[in-house]
Protein backbone atom coordinates (compact mmCIF):
# COMPACT_ATOMS: atom_id res chain seq x y z
CA UNK A 1 0.00 0.00 0.00
CA UNK A 2 3.08 2.12 0.95
CA UNK A 3 4.59 1.71 -2.55
CA UNK A 4 1.56 2.20 -4.64
CA UNK A 5 1.09 5.58 -2.36
CA UNK A 6 5.02 6.38 -2.76
CA UNK A 7 4.83 5.95 -6.70
CA UNK A 8 1.86 7.93 -7.28
CA UNK A 9 2.74 10.79 -5.19
CA UNK A 10 6.97 10.39 -6.85
CA UNK A 11 4.53 10.25 -10.15
CA UNK A 12 2.80 13.31 -9.59
CA UNK A 13 6.13 15.28 -8.57
CA UNK A 14 7.98 14.56 -12.15
CA UNK A 15 4.36 14.84 -13.72
CA UNK A 16 4.08 18.49 -12.14
CA UNK A 17 7.46 19.41 -13.77
CA UNK A 18 6.90 18.02 -17.12
CA UNK A 19 3.19 19.40 -16.90
CA UNK A 20 5.15 22.98 -16.67
CA UNK A 21 7.27 22.05 -19.50
CA UNK A 22 4.43 20.64 -21.80
CA UNK A 23 2.36 23.79 -21.20
CA UNK A 24 4.67 26.51 -22.18
CA UNK A 25 5.66 24.06 -25.07
CA UNK A 26 2.05 23.36 -25.87
CA UNK A 27 1.33 27.29 -25.56
CA UNK A 28 4.32 28.08 -28.09
CA UNK A 29 2.91 25.60 -30.27
CA UNK A 30 -0.90 26.51 -30.55
CA UNK A 31 -0.08 29.93 -31.54
CA UNK A 32 3.10 29.12 -33.94
CA UNK A 33 2.33 25.99 -35.13
CA UNK A 34 5.65 24.64 -34.84
CA UNK A 35 7.87 22.78 -32.41
CA UNK A 36 9.66 24.91 -30.14
CA UNK A 37 12.32 22.38 -29.14
CA UNK A 38 14.74 24.83 -27.62
CA UNK A 39 11.94 24.82 -25.07
CA UNK A 40 14.06 22.72 -22.64
CA UNK A 41 17.07 24.89 -22.73
CA UNK A 42 14.82 27.90 -21.71
CA UNK A 43 13.98 25.75 -18.48
CA UNK A 44 17.94 24.92 -18.55
CA UNK A 45 18.68 28.77 -18.72
CA UNK A 46 16.16 29.28 -16.09
CA UNK A 47 17.80 27.13 -13.38
CA UNK A 48 21.55 28.46 -14.40
CA UNK A 49 20.51 32.36 -13.94
CA UNK A 50 18.91 30.90 -10.72
CA UNK A 51 21.99 29.48 -9.82
CA UNK A 52 23.95 32.56 -11.12
CA UNK A 53 22.32 34.96 -8.91
CA UNK A 54 21.34 33.47 -6.14
CA UNK A 55 24.13 31.13 -4.98
CA UNK A 56 27.28 33.02 -6.78
CA UNK A 57 26.65 36.52 -6.69
CA UNK A 58 23.82 36.39 -3.66
CA UNK A 59 21.20 38.24 -4.05
CA UNK A 60 18.22 37.72 -1.60
CA UNK A 61 15.85 34.51 -3.13
CA UNK A 62 12.91 36.00 -4.41
CA UNK A 63 14.58 38.78 -6.11
CA UNK A 64 16.51 36.16 -7.67
CA UNK A 65 12.85 34.19 -8.66
CA UNK A 66 11.95 37.15 -10.38
CA UNK A 67 14.94 38.49 -12.10
CA UNK A 68 15.16 34.72 -13.06
CA UNK A 69 11.56 34.66 -14.54
CA UNK A 70 12.15 37.98 -16.09
CA UNK A 71 15.22 36.53 -18.07
CA UNK A 72 13.78 33.28 -18.84
CA UNK A 73 10.66 35.45 -20.86
CA UNK A 74 13.13 37.44 -22.49
CA UNK A 75 15.30 34.70 -23.46
CA UNK A 76 12.02 33.02 -25.14
CA UNK A 77 11.30 35.80 -26.40
CA UNK A 78 15.27 36.43 -28.22
CA UNK A 79 15.29 33.09 -29.76
CA UNK A 80 11.94 33.96 -31.54
CA UNK A 81 12.67 37.37 -32.66
CA UNK A 82 16.36 36.92 -33.31
CA UNK A 83 15.94 32.88 -34.63
CA UNK A 84 12.27 31.62 -35.95
CA UNK A 85 10.90 35.05 -36.92
CA UNK A 86 13.71 35.77 -39.65
CA UNK A 87 13.55 31.96 -40.53
CA UNK A 88 9.50 32.48 -40.74
CA UNK A 89 9.56 35.74 -42.81
CA UNK A 90 12.17 33.48 -45.62
CA UNK A 91 9.48 31.15 -45.73
CA UNK A 92 11.16 28.09 -44.17
CA UNK A 93 8.80 24.99 -43.59
CA UNK A 94 7.93 23.75 -39.97
CA UNK A 95 10.78 21.35 -40.50
CA UNK A 96 13.75 24.07 -40.51
CA UNK A 97 11.70 25.75 -38.07
CA UNK A 98 12.31 22.24 -36.03
CA UNK A 99 15.48 21.79 -37.04
CA UNK A 100 17.00 25.33 -35.96
CA UNK A 101 14.84 24.98 -32.93
CA UNK A 102 17.24 21.61 -31.93
CA UNK A 103 20.47 23.70 -33.38
CA UNK A 104 19.46 26.08 -30.21
CA UNK A 105 18.91 23.79 -27.72
CA UNK A 106 22.39 22.36 -28.03
CA UNK A 107 24.11 25.51 -28.49
CA UNK A 108 22.85 26.63 -25.39
CA UNK A 109 23.36 23.37 -23.44
CA UNK A 110 27.00 23.81 -24.68
CA UNK A 111 27.67 27.29 -24.15
CA UNK A 112 26.38 26.65 -20.51
CA UNK A 113 28.88 23.57 -20.23
CA UNK A 114 31.52 26.38 -21.35
CA UNK A 115 30.51 28.92 -19.04
CA UNK A 116 29.80 26.55 -15.90
CA UNK A 117 31.60 23.28 -16.49
CA UNK A 118 30.12 19.61 -17.28
CA UNK A 119 29.88 19.22 -13.68
CA UNK A 120 26.92 19.19 -11.54
CA UNK A 121 25.71 22.49 -9.48
CA UNK A 122 22.91 23.03 -6.71
CA UNK A 123 21.45 25.87 -5.56
CA UNK A 124 21.33 25.14 -1.68
CA UNK A 125 18.48 27.19 -0.56
CA UNK A 126 16.39 24.78 0.79
CA UNK A 127 17.74 22.45 3.30
CA UNK A 128 17.22 19.20 3.17
CA UNK A 129 13.83 18.46 5.07
CA UNK A 130 12.23 15.55 6.88
CA UNK A 131 9.72 14.04 4.72
CA UNK A 132 6.18 13.98 5.84
CA UNK A 133 4.31 10.91 5.67
CA UNK A 134 0.91 10.75 3.92
CA UNK A 135 -0.76 7.90 3.40
CA UNK A 136 2.31 5.82 3.74
CA UNK A 137 4.37 8.29 1.23
CA UNK A 138 7.02 10.32 1.92
CA UNK A 139 7.12 13.67 0.28
CA UNK A 140 9.08 16.74 1.53
CA UNK A 141 7.45 20.36 1.79
CA UNK A 142 9.40 21.57 -1.44
CA UNK A 143 7.67 18.56 -3.10
CA UNK A 144 3.93 19.47 -2.29
CA UNK A 145 5.24 23.47 -3.08
CA UNK A 146 6.19 22.11 -6.38
CA UNK A 147 2.50 20.52 -6.62
CA UNK A 148 0.56 23.15 -5.41
CA UNK A 149 2.46 26.59 -7.33
CA UNK A 150 2.20 24.11 -11.19
CA UNK A 151 -1.27 23.29 -10.49
CA UNK A 152 -2.11 27.02 -9.31
CA UNK A 153 -0.10 28.25 -12.44
CA UNK A 154 -2.25 25.48 -14.52
CA UNK A 155 -5.34 27.36 -12.91
CA UNK A 156 -4.46 30.72 -13.70
CA UNK A 157 -3.00 29.94 -17.42
CA UNK A 158 -6.74 28.24 -18.24
CA UNK A 159 -8.72 30.95 -16.86
CA UNK A 160 -6.20 33.42 -18.57
CA UNK A 161 -7.13 31.66 -22.19
CA UNK A 162 -10.56 31.00 -21.34
CA UNK A 163 -11.29 34.89 -19.99
CA UNK A 164 -8.79 37.35 -20.97
CA UNK A 165 -8.78 39.40 -24.12
CA UNK A 166 -5.23 38.63 -24.95
CA UNK A 167 -5.67 34.54 -24.16
CA UNK A 168 -9.02 34.75 -26.51
CA UNK A 169 -6.83 36.50 -28.99
CA UNK A 170 -4.26 33.56 -28.84
CA UNK A 171 -6.64 31.02 -29.24
CA UNK A 172 -8.43 32.26 -32.27
CA UNK A 173 -4.35 33.01 -33.52
CA UNK A 174 -4.20 29.23 -32.95
CA UNK A 175 -7.60 28.46 -34.56
CA UNK A 176 -7.44 30.24 -37.63
CA UNK A 177 -4.61 32.87 -37.82
CA UNK A 178 -6.17 34.01 -41.33
CA UNK A 179 -8.91 35.08 -40.03
CA UNK A 180 -7.94 36.29 -36.35
CA UNK A 181 -5.98 38.80 -38.11
CA UNK A 182 -8.75 39.79 -40.62
CA UNK A 183 -10.31 40.68 -37.21
CA UNK A 184 -7.71 42.62 -36.85
CA UNK A 185 -5.34 40.49 -34.72
CA UNK A 186 -1.61 40.85 -35.05
CA UNK A 187 -0.11 37.46 -34.91
CA UNK A 188 3.39 38.65 -34.61
CA UNK A 189 2.40 40.33 -31.41
CA UNK A 190 0.49 36.85 -30.31
CA UNK A 191 3.46 35.50 -30.92
CA UNK A 192 5.49 37.40 -28.84
CA UNK A 193 3.18 37.17 -25.77
CA UNK A 194 3.15 33.14 -26.11
CA UNK A 195 7.33 32.58 -26.18
CA UNK A 196 6.71 35.42 -23.09
CA UNK A 197 4.27 33.14 -21.38
CA UNK A 198 5.52 29.75 -22.24
CA UNK A 199 9.34 30.78 -21.41
CA UNK A 200 8.05 32.59 -18.31
CA UNK A 201 6.38 29.27 -17.29
CA UNK A 202 9.93 27.36 -18.10
CA UNK A 203 11.52 29.37 -16.03
CA UNK A 204 9.34 28.55 -12.94
CA UNK A 205 9.95 24.97 -14.26
CA UNK A 206 14.09 25.95 -14.19
CA UNK A 207 13.50 27.24 -10.47
CA UNK A 208 11.68 24.31 -9.19
CA UNK A 209 14.24 21.84 -10.73
CA UNK A 210 17.23 24.23 -9.40
CA UNK A 211 15.49 23.76 -5.72
CA UNK A 212 14.84 20.24 -6.06
CA UNK A 213 17.42 18.33 -8.06
CA UNK A 214 21.01 19.43 -9.10
CA UNK A 215 21.73 20.95 -11.91
CA UNK A 216 23.75 20.05 -15.61
CA UNK A 217 24.25 21.36 -18.88
CA UNK A 218 22.49 18.04 -20.63
CA UNK A 219 19.47 18.38 -18.72
CA UNK A 220 17.33 20.52 -21.02
CA UNK A 221 17.00 17.47 -24.08
CA UNK A 222 15.43 15.37 -21.58
CA UNK A 223 13.23 17.81 -20.33
CA UNK A 224 11.94 18.80 -23.77
CA UNK A 225 11.85 15.14 -24.61
CA UNK A 226 9.21 14.30 -21.38
CA UNK A 227 7.71 17.54 -21.50
CA UNK A 228 7.10 17.13 -25.40
CA UNK A 229 5.91 13.48 -25.15
CA UNK A 230 3.37 14.92 -22.28
CA UNK A 231 2.16 17.04 -25.04
CA UNK A 232 1.76 14.77 -27.46
CA UNK A 233 0.31 11.97 -25.43
CA UNK A 234 -2.74 14.80 -24.24
CA UNK A 235 -2.41 16.72 -27.86
CA UNK A 236 0.33 18.88 -28.82
CA UNK A 237 -1.89 22.05 -29.66
CA UNK A 238 -4.13 21.95 -26.25
CA UNK A 239 -2.93 23.24 -23.29
CA UNK A 240 -4.71 21.01 -20.80
CA UNK A 241 -4.84 18.09 -22.58
CA UNK A 242 -0.77 18.70 -22.69
CA UNK A 243 -1.05 19.19 -18.97
CA UNK A 244 -2.88 15.81 -17.98
CA UNK A 245 -0.64 13.90 -20.63
CA UNK A 246 2.52 15.18 -18.26
CA UNK A 247 0.58 13.81 -15.26
CA UNK A 248 0.27 10.46 -16.77
CA UNK A 249 3.83 10.40 -18.47
CA UNK A 250 4.60 10.97 -14.88
CA UNK A 251 2.77 8.15 -13.21
CA UNK A 252 3.49 5.79 -16.18
CA UNK A 253 7.56 6.48 -15.70
CA UNK A 254 7.45 5.58 -12.08
CA UNK A 255 4.82 2.74 -12.35
CA UNK A 256 6.98 0.91 -14.60
CA UNK A 257 9.46 0.47 -11.88
CA UNK A 258 7.15 -2.45 -10.89
CA UNK A 259 7.93 -4.50 -14.08
CA UNK A 260 11.06 -3.22 -15.53
CA UNK A 261 14.60 -2.50 -14.26
CA UNK A 262 14.76 1.21 -13.08
CA UNK A 263 17.00 1.96 -15.98
CA UNK A 264 14.44 1.64 -17.92
CA UNK A 265 12.57 4.73 -16.55
CA UNK A 266 13.89 7.26 -19.05
CA UNK A 267 12.75 4.96 -22.10
CA UNK A 268 9.02 4.62 -21.24
CA UNK A 269 9.12 8.36 -22.28
CA UNK A 270 10.94 7.45 -25.68
CA UNK A 271 8.68 4.68 -26.27
CA UNK A 272 5.41 6.46 -25.37
CA UNK A 273 6.75 9.42 -27.38
CA UNK A 274 7.21 7.00 -30.78
CA UNK A 275 4.11 5.10 -30.31
CA UNK A 276 2.00 8.08 -29.78
CA UNK A 277 3.30 10.02 -32.90
CA UNK A 278 2.82 6.88 -34.68
CA UNK A 279 -0.64 5.59 -33.68
CA UNK A 280 -2.18 8.89 -32.43
CA UNK A 281 -0.43 12.00 -32.96
CA UNK A 282 -3.35 14.08 -32.39
CA UNK A 283 -3.15 12.87 -28.77
CA UNK A 284 -5.85 11.52 -26.18
CA UNK A 285 -7.64 14.73 -25.70
CA UNK A 286 -6.04 16.68 -28.75
CA UNK A 287 -8.08 18.16 -32.20
CA UNK A 288 -5.07 18.90 -34.75
CA UNK A 289 -5.79 19.27 -37.99
CA UNK A 290 -1.87 19.95 -39.11
CA UNK A 291 -0.53 16.67 -38.52
CA UNK A 292 -1.35 14.74 -41.59
CA UNK A 293 -1.84 17.84 -43.90
CA UNK B 1 53.25 13.73 -35.49
CA UNK B 2 51.41 15.81 -38.10
CA UNK B 3 50.83 12.86 -40.30
CA UNK B 4 49.02 9.77 -37.99
CA UNK B 5 46.65 12.99 -36.82
CA UNK B 6 46.35 14.02 -40.35
CA UNK B 7 45.43 10.05 -40.79
CA UNK B 8 43.05 9.81 -38.24
CA UNK B 9 41.26 12.56 -39.53
CA UNK B 10 40.89 11.56 -43.02
CA UNK B 11 39.23 7.63 -41.61
CA UNK B 12 36.85 10.48 -39.49
CA UNK B 13 35.94 12.06 -42.94
CA UNK B 14 35.87 9.12 -45.18
CA UNK B 15 33.54 7.25 -42.74
CA UNK B 16 31.55 10.38 -42.55
CA UNK B 17 31.27 11.33 -46.30
CA UNK B 18 29.32 7.55 -46.25
CA UNK B 19 27.38 8.87 -43.74
CA UNK B 20 26.29 12.05 -45.04
CA UNK B 21 26.12 11.11 -48.67
CA UNK B 22 23.59 8.28 -47.81
CA UNK B 23 21.86 10.51 -45.46
CA UNK B 24 21.22 12.88 -48.15
CA UNK B 25 19.67 10.12 -50.45
CA UNK B 26 16.91 9.78 -48.16
CA UNK B 27 16.78 13.30 -46.81
CA UNK B 28 18.05 15.23 -49.70
CA UNK B 29 16.72 13.01 -52.88
CA UNK B 30 13.53 11.28 -51.64
CA UNK B 31 12.41 14.13 -49.04
CA UNK B 32 12.27 11.45 -46.17
CA UNK B 33 12.87 14.03 -43.31
CA UNK B 34 15.04 11.65 -41.27
CA UNK B 35 16.04 13.29 -38.26
CA UNK B 36 17.49 9.54 -37.17
CA UNK B 37 19.91 8.32 -39.42
CA UNK B 38 22.06 8.13 -36.26
CA UNK B 39 20.90 5.15 -35.03
CA UNK B 40 21.27 3.11 -38.27
CA UNK B 41 25.02 4.04 -37.62
CA UNK B 42 24.60 2.88 -34.25
CA UNK B 43 23.01 -0.38 -35.33
CA UNK B 44 25.75 -0.91 -37.64
CA UNK B 45 28.49 -0.08 -35.16
CA UNK B 46 26.73 -2.39 -32.55
CA UNK B 47 26.00 -4.91 -34.69
CA UNK B 48 29.36 -5.35 -35.88
CA UNK B 49 31.22 -4.94 -32.94
CA UNK B 50 29.06 -8.05 -31.08
CA UNK B 51 29.16 -10.32 -33.83
CA UNK B 52 32.91 -9.90 -34.53
CA UNK B 53 33.24 -10.54 -30.63
CA UNK B 54 30.93 -13.21 -30.57
CA UNK B 55 33.51 -14.56 -33.11
CA UNK B 56 32.08 -14.15 -36.73
CA UNK B 57 34.56 -13.09 -39.59
CA UNK B 58 34.41 -9.42 -40.11
CA UNK B 59 33.53 -9.08 -43.47
CA UNK B 60 30.50 -11.25 -43.02
CA UNK B 61 29.87 -8.89 -39.81
CA UNK B 62 30.54 -5.98 -41.84
CA UNK B 63 28.00 -6.75 -44.36
CA UNK B 64 25.34 -8.01 -41.95
CA UNK B 65 25.72 -4.68 -40.14
CA UNK B 66 24.30 -2.95 -43.06
CA UNK B 67 21.42 -5.42 -44.27
CA UNK B 68 20.54 -5.00 -40.17
CA UNK B 69 20.41 -1.60 -40.17
CA UNK B 70 18.77 -1.57 -43.21
CA UNK B 71 16.05 -3.99 -41.63
CA UNK B 72 15.03 -0.66 -39.47
CA UNK B 73 14.91 1.72 -42.43
CA UNK B 74 12.53 -0.58 -43.95
CA UNK B 75 10.39 -1.24 -40.82
CA UNK B 76 10.75 2.69 -39.95
CA UNK B 77 9.32 3.59 -43.07
CA UNK B 78 6.39 1.24 -42.52
CA UNK B 79 5.77 2.06 -38.87
CA UNK B 80 5.89 6.46 -40.20
CA UNK B 81 4.21 5.98 -43.85
CA UNK B 82 1.19 8.28 -42.54
CA UNK B 83 3.15 10.81 -41.15
CA UNK B 84 4.36 13.99 -42.98
CA UNK B 85 6.23 16.98 -41.95
CA UNK B 86 7.38 18.07 -38.99
CA UNK B 87 5.67 14.94 -37.38
CA UNK B 88 7.61 12.37 -39.49
CA UNK B 89 10.78 14.37 -38.52
CA UNK B 90 9.73 13.93 -34.48
CA UNK B 91 9.12 10.47 -35.21
CA UNK B 92 12.29 9.70 -36.81
CA UNK B 93 13.71 11.56 -33.97
CA UNK B 94 12.02 9.48 -31.41
CA UNK B 95 13.09 6.12 -33.39
CA UNK B 96 16.60 7.11 -32.66
CA UNK B 97 15.83 7.49 -29.36
CA UNK B 98 14.12 4.63 -28.76
CA UNK B 99 17.34 2.98 -30.50
CA UNK B 100 19.71 4.70 -27.96
CA UNK B 101 17.67 3.94 -24.98
CA UNK B 102 18.26 0.09 -25.96
CA UNK B 103 21.53 0.53 -26.57
CA UNK B 104 21.90 2.36 -22.66
CA UNK B 105 19.77 -0.20 -20.94
CA UNK B 106 19.88 -3.79 -22.65
CA UNK B 107 23.12 -4.06 -20.83
CA UNK B 108 23.02 -7.93 -20.92
CA UNK B 109 23.97 -7.49 -24.81
CA UNK B 110 25.42 -3.63 -24.89
CA UNK B 111 26.88 -3.27 -21.67
CA UNK B 112 25.29 -0.07 -21.44
CA UNK B 113 26.98 2.95 -20.37
CA UNK B 114 30.29 0.93 -19.92
CA UNK B 115 30.28 0.31 -23.91
CA UNK B 116 32.10 -1.90 -25.61
CA UNK B 117 35.88 -2.14 -25.60
CA UNK B 118 38.50 -3.94 -27.82
CA UNK B 119 36.82 -4.17 -30.71
CA UNK B 120 39.24 -5.85 -33.06
CA UNK B 121 40.84 -4.92 -36.10
CA UNK B 122 39.06 -5.85 -39.48
CA UNK B 123 41.26 -8.93 -40.76
CA UNK B 124 40.00 -10.54 -44.21
CA UNK B 125 41.22 -12.67 -46.63
CA UNK B 126 44.35 -13.95 -44.09
CA UNK B 127 45.23 -9.97 -43.73
CA UNK B 128 44.53 -7.70 -40.41
CA UNK B 129 44.17 -4.19 -41.10
CA UNK B 130 46.40 -2.82 -38.28
CA UNK B 131 47.88 0.77 -38.98
CA UNK B 132 45.94 3.67 -39.64
CA UNK B 133 47.67 4.01 -42.86
CA UNK B 134 46.00 0.83 -43.96
CA UNK B 135 42.91 1.27 -42.49
CA UNK B 136 42.87 4.45 -44.37
CA UNK B 137 43.06 2.89 -47.56
CA UNK B 138 40.21 0.52 -46.58
CA UNK B 139 38.00 2.92 -45.71
CA UNK B 140 38.94 5.23 -48.83
CA UNK B 141 37.78 2.44 -50.76
CA UNK B 142 34.83 1.59 -48.91
CA UNK B 143 33.99 5.29 -49.07
CA UNK B 144 34.48 5.73 -53.04
CA UNK B 145 32.63 2.47 -53.75
CA UNK B 146 29.80 3.58 -51.70
CA UNK B 147 29.78 7.34 -52.95
CA UNK B 148 29.58 5.70 -56.76
CA UNK B 149 26.54 3.38 -55.92
CA UNK B 150 24.72 6.33 -54.32
CA UNK B 151 26.13 8.92 -57.47
CA UNK B 152 24.86 5.87 -59.79
CA UNK B 153 21.51 5.39 -57.94
CA UNK B 154 20.64 9.12 -57.65
CA UNK B 155 21.38 9.16 -61.46
CA UNK B 156 19.45 6.07 -62.68
CA UNK B 157 15.81 5.94 -63.50
CA UNK B 158 15.41 4.94 -60.18
CA UNK B 159 16.86 8.28 -58.98
CA UNK B 160 14.47 10.01 -60.77
CA UNK B 161 11.35 8.44 -59.40
CA UNK B 162 12.91 9.29 -55.97
CA UNK B 163 13.12 12.82 -56.78
CA UNK B 164 9.83 12.80 -58.35
CA UNK B 165 8.74 11.15 -54.81
CA UNK B 166 9.69 14.21 -52.98
CA UNK B 167 8.42 16.69 -55.16
CA UNK B 168 5.04 15.31 -56.21
CA UNK B 169 4.29 12.05 -54.31
CA UNK B 170 0.77 12.51 -55.59
CA UNK B 171 1.37 12.92 -59.32
CA UNK B 172 3.54 10.09 -59.20
CA UNK B 173 0.65 7.80 -57.56
CA UNK B 174 -1.50 8.98 -60.38
CA UNK B 175 0.97 7.54 -62.41
CA UNK B 176 0.73 4.20 -61.00
CA UNK B 177 3.72 4.35 -59.01
CA UNK B 178 4.01 3.11 -55.63
CA UNK B 179 5.48 5.92 -53.58
CA UNK B 180 5.70 3.94 -50.16
CA UNK B 181 7.91 1.25 -52.32
CA UNK B 182 10.64 3.84 -53.31
CA UNK B 183 10.57 5.39 -50.36
CA UNK B 184 11.21 2.17 -48.12
CA UNK B 185 13.91 1.36 -50.91
CA UNK B 186 15.80 4.66 -50.57
CA UNK B 187 15.29 4.18 -46.75
CA UNK B 188 17.26 0.91 -46.85
CA UNK B 189 19.74 1.85 -49.25
CA UNK B 190 20.35 5.21 -47.20
CA UNK B 191 19.77 2.63 -44.07
CA UNK B 192 22.50 0.01 -45.32
CA UNK B 193 25.26 2.43 -45.78
CA UNK B 194 24.76 4.40 -42.74
CA UNK B 195 25.28 0.43 -41.28
CA UNK B 196 28.53 -0.32 -42.53
CA UNK B 197 29.70 3.57 -41.82
CA UNK B 198 28.98 2.24 -38.24
CA UNK B 199 30.50 -0.69 -38.50
CA UNK B 200 33.71 1.07 -39.81
CA UNK B 201 34.09 3.66 -37.06
CA UNK B 202 33.48 0.73 -34.31
CA UNK B 203 35.81 -1.21 -36.02
CA UNK B 204 38.60 1.88 -36.46
CA UNK B 205 38.40 3.60 -32.88
CA UNK B 206 37.87 -0.05 -31.04
CA UNK B 207 35.82 1.27 -28.52
CA UNK B 208 31.93 2.40 -28.32
CA UNK B 209 29.36 3.48 -26.18
CA UNK B 210 25.91 5.16 -26.76
CA UNK B 211 27.06 8.31 -26.04
CA UNK B 212 28.30 8.28 -29.90
CA UNK B 213 25.06 7.95 -31.58
CA UNK B 214 23.08 11.30 -29.38
CA UNK B 215 21.37 14.23 -30.53
CA UNK B 216 24.94 16.51 -31.12
CA UNK B 217 25.54 13.87 -33.32
CA UNK B 218 22.31 14.01 -35.49
CA UNK B 219 23.24 17.86 -35.48
CA UNK B 220 26.33 17.06 -36.55
CA UNK B 221 25.14 15.26 -39.53
CA UNK B 222 22.33 17.76 -40.45
CA UNK B 223 24.85 20.48 -40.33
CA UNK B 224 26.79 18.67 -43.23
CA UNK B 225 23.92 17.97 -45.19
CA UNK B 226 22.05 21.10 -45.20
CA UNK B 227 25.35 23.21 -45.46
CA UNK B 228 26.61 20.92 -48.42
CA UNK B 229 23.18 21.61 -50.38
CA UNK B 230 20.32 19.45 -49.98
CA UNK B 231 20.10 17.01 -53.05
CA UNK B 232 24.11 17.40 -53.88
CA UNK B 233 26.24 14.59 -53.68
CA UNK B 234 29.29 16.69 -54.47
CA UNK B 235 27.95 19.28 -51.47
CA UNK B 236 27.87 16.39 -49.39
CA UNK B 237 31.65 15.58 -49.53
CA UNK B 238 32.72 19.17 -49.91
CA UNK B 239 30.99 20.33 -46.86
CA UNK B 240 32.05 17.16 -44.53
CA UNK B 241 35.83 17.81 -45.25
CA UNK B 242 35.24 21.78 -44.61
CA UNK B 243 32.91 21.32 -41.21
CA UNK B 244 34.96 18.31 -39.81
CA UNK B 245 38.23 20.44 -40.38
CA UNK B 246 37.14 23.87 -38.97
CA UNK B 247 36.95 23.06 -35.14
CA UNK B 248 40.49 21.71 -35.89
CA UNK B 249 41.91 24.76 -35.76
CA UNK B 250 40.94 24.83 -31.91
CA UNK B 251 43.35 22.25 -31.52
CA UNK B 252 46.12 25.03 -31.79
CA UNK B 253 44.59 26.87 -29.03
CA UNK B 254 45.90 24.23 -26.85
CA UNK B 255 42.76 24.07 -25.31
CA UNK B 256 41.53 21.64 -22.51
CA UNK B 257 39.27 18.51 -23.30
CA UNK B 258 37.13 19.65 -21.29
CA UNK B 259 36.38 22.85 -23.14
CA UNK B 260 37.00 21.42 -26.68
CA UNK B 261 34.30 19.48 -26.51
CA UNK B 262 31.64 21.66 -26.11
CA UNK B 263 33.54 24.50 -28.19
CA UNK B 264 33.31 22.23 -31.16
CA UNK B 265 29.60 21.60 -30.46
CA UNK B 266 28.76 25.42 -30.31
CA UNK B 267 30.84 25.73 -33.74
CA UNK B 268 28.64 22.94 -35.42
CA UNK B 269 25.37 24.98 -33.69
CA UNK B 270 26.07 28.16 -35.24
CA UNK B 271 27.35 26.55 -38.54
CA UNK B 272 23.70 24.75 -38.97
CA UNK B 273 21.59 28.45 -37.63
CA UNK B 274 24.01 30.61 -39.79
CA UNK B 275 23.09 28.21 -43.31
CA UNK B 276 19.16 27.61 -42.41
CA UNK B 277 19.82 31.52 -41.79
CA UNK B 278 21.12 32.66 -44.95
CA UNK B 279 20.95 29.37 -46.88
CA UNK B 280 18.83 27.03 -46.41
CA UNK B 281 18.93 25.21 -49.36
CA UNK B 282 22.52 24.63 -48.67
CA UNK B 283 25.53 25.77 -50.65
CA UNK B 284 25.10 23.35 -53.86
CA UNK B 285 21.56 22.71 -52.77
CA UNK B 286 18.64 22.04 -55.87
CA UNK B 287 15.79 22.38 -53.65
CA UNK B 288 14.10 23.46 -50.27
CA UNK B 289 13.78 21.03 -47.48
CA UNK B 290 9.91 20.97 -46.83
Amino acid sequence: MSLLAQLTVNGLIAGAIYALVAAGFSLIYSTNKFMHFAHGISVVVGAYILYSLFSLIGIPFYLACILTLIFSSLFGLGTYRLMYLPLQNKKASNVVLLIASIGVLILFQNVIQLIFGPDVKSVGYIKVARGLNVFGAIITPLQIVIILISITLFVLLYLFMKKSKLGRDMRAVSDNKELASIMGINHKRIADYSFIIGSFLAGVAGILIGLEQNLNPTMGTILIIKGFTGAVIGGVGFIPGAVLGSFLLGLAENFSIWFLPSGYKDAIAFVLLFIFLLLKPTGLFGINKDVKK
Amino acid sequence: MIWPYLTHLLILIGIYVILTVSLNLALGYTGLLNLGHVAFFGIGAYTSALLTKAGVPFLLAFIIAGIFASIFGYLLVLATRKLKGDYLALATLGFSFVIYSLMLNWTGLTRGPLGIPGIEKPSFFGLTISSTYSYLIFVAVICILSVFVIYRIVKSPFGRLLEATRDDEMGLRVLGKNTFKLKYKAMMISAFFAGIAGSLFAHYITYIDPSYFTIPEIILLLSIVIVGGIASIKGSIVSTFVILLIPEALRFLALSSSILGPARQVIYAMILLGILLLRPRGIFGRVDLE
